[in-house]
């Protein structure tokens, strides 16, 4: 008889908090690095792949809120208006959690190709916000980040697995 | 039997409630912030957080560049030091010249009974980086609230009319740029005393000078300096210098482009005007006009030079 798991996903304990945060401010930070010129216009957005992650994975603890706070600290941070980055980055967050029991299902591949569209989506969402007020539209430049972002899925979750599997002791969560 | 009302699973509202929720939380926020200024201090907040953690950032970069300049050719700062004096014994006579000037000016608007206009103090400032934003011409200084800025004041460099401070946090402020879309400053031409209003482009190194009749006397390599009619900035500060001039007569208005001074890429030392020179102005709220809008958004008042004109 067969018993190994229905699903590629093999069971997981649920992630550390520690670690949850620990990877949130990783991609703060570096998002805030010093970004300039062409490499600031193909920048992946960090933390919105790493909250993209952790609203797949962690799904009950990491959600629109954190989306939503982090999003304005990043309003600030890009000196752009407030809640600009807040809401695409819960528009891209609820779409992660319509489609979170079918990214599960999906190799890590495919679920790059799903990752790579939302995060499109939520650039969309600050495109049309900048056209509202009055920017120009930017050129196509607009469709690197979300690729980027695409690749870096894979690399996300092989980093974000490594110090899981050591960690054997049982987990301490946040409420 | 309550103590078995919870739900097995607690999930609180649906996605789509939360997004819902979230999304008109933002459309609010957005709202407060561009309509109505509401949300300075929630900004203050959080840049007062992430400005240490962006400093220690920028740390290594700082240092890599001092350290080159300390090993930098002997040569180059030799002929740097010797075009700065000459430019110095230039100034110091331009200087002279416009003290005398400044004193008849003194005495002239004193018979008229009309404030003084301009002094020259300010608060220099160094530039941190860009705004991290590709659209948008904005630079981070490091001065804030801490250091007595406070948004609305003109930033210059030696050349001329960088920007104006638009935001400002507990240790950096925010400056948009002259050549930032919509971002608008009054001008007038040097040479005849034309006024116009110098609008920035929204690309790099570009203003715009909408709104002048094919008519107008203008011309290529003109200078436009500020006219000082909206009170945030001075009078007489340079601000850019006409490069093309295309007076399309089937058009009612000439197309002019100019090349701004002042050029925050290649600065590292900005001047933030301080508050007291620009006194003697009316404040924007005393004016009588429906807009509560404080003297940030340099755009939406200038705006209005061109109806005063008519």
């Amino acid at each position: 008889m067969d018993l190994s798991p229905a699903s590629r996903e093999p069971m997981r304990p649920p992630a550390p908090a520690r670690l949850v945060i620990f990877s949130l401010v990783v991609a703060l930070v570096l998002n805030l690095l010093p970004w300039h010129g062409w490499a600031l216009q193909i920048k992946p957005d960090f933390l919105l792949i790493v909250l993209l992650y952790w609203s797949t994975h962690e799904s009950r603890n990491v959600g629109q809120g954190w989306g939503f706070t982090l999003g304005l600290v990043m309003d600030v941070a890009d000196s752009v208006l407030l809640g600009q980055h807040a809401l695409g980055y819960v528009a891209a967050i609820f779409l992660v959690q319509l489609l979170r029991l079918r990214l599960l299902q999906l190799s890590i591949l495919e679920q790059a190709m799903h990752v790579g569209a939302i995060i499109f989506v939520s650039q969309l969402v600050n495109l049309l916000l900048n056209f509202l007020l009055g920017q120009d539209y930017p050129g196509l430049a607009i469709v690197v980040p979300p690729l980027l972002g695409a690749l870096l899925w894979p690399v996300l979750n092989f980093i974000v697995m490594l110090p899981r599997f050591r960690q054997r002791d049982p987990v301490t969560f946040m409420g | 039997m309550s103590a078995y009302q919870e739900n097995f699973f607690t999930r609180g509202p649906s996605p789509l409630a939360r997004l819902t929720f979230f999304s008109l939380f933002a459309i609010a926020v957005m709202v407060a912030d561009h309509r109505f200024q509401a949300l300075g201090w929630v900004r203050m907040g959080v840049s007062a957080v992430l400005s240490p953690i962006e400093f220690a950032l920028h740390w290594p970069g700082t240092a890599a560049r001092k350290l080159s300049a300390y090993l930098d050719d002997q040569q180059r700062l030799v002929a740097e030091n010797r075009e700065l004096k000459e430019k110095l014994l230039q100034l110091s006579s331009a200087s002279s010249q416009a003290m005398l000037l400044r004193t008849e000016q003194a005495q002239v608007e004193a018979l008229k009974g009309t404030a003084q206009r301009f002094a020259g103090k300010g608060q220099i400032a160094e530039i941190i980086r860009d705004a991290r934003n590709p659209y948008a011409r904005k630079i981070i200084i490091d001065k804030g609230t801490r250091d007595g800025v406070e948004a609305g004041r003109a930033v210059i460099d030696g050349n001329g009319v960088v920007g104006q401070v638009t935001a400002v946090g507990l240790l950096s402020a925010e400056v948009t740029l002259t050549t930032e879309k919509n971002q608008s400053v009054p001008v007038m031409v040097l040479r005849n005393g034309l006024r116009a209003v110098a609008v920035g482009a929204g690309r790099e190194g570009t203003i715009d000078v909408p709104f002048i009749p094919v008519g107008a006397d203008i011309q290529t390599g003109d200078q436009l300096v500020t006219s000082g009619i909206d009170g945030t900035y001075p009078a007489g500060l340079s601000v850019a210098t006409i490069s093309l001039v295309d007076k399309n007569t089937s058009l009612s208005f000439a197309h002019i482009v100019a090349l701004p001074m002042a050029s925050a890429g290649s600065h590292r030392l900005v001047k933030v005007l301080t508050q007291e020179e620009l006194a003697s102005y009316p404040k924007p709220d005393t004016q009588a006009d429906d807009k509560k809008s404080p003297p940030a958004p340099g755009g939406r008042q200038a705006r209005r030079v061109p109806a005063e004109k008519r």
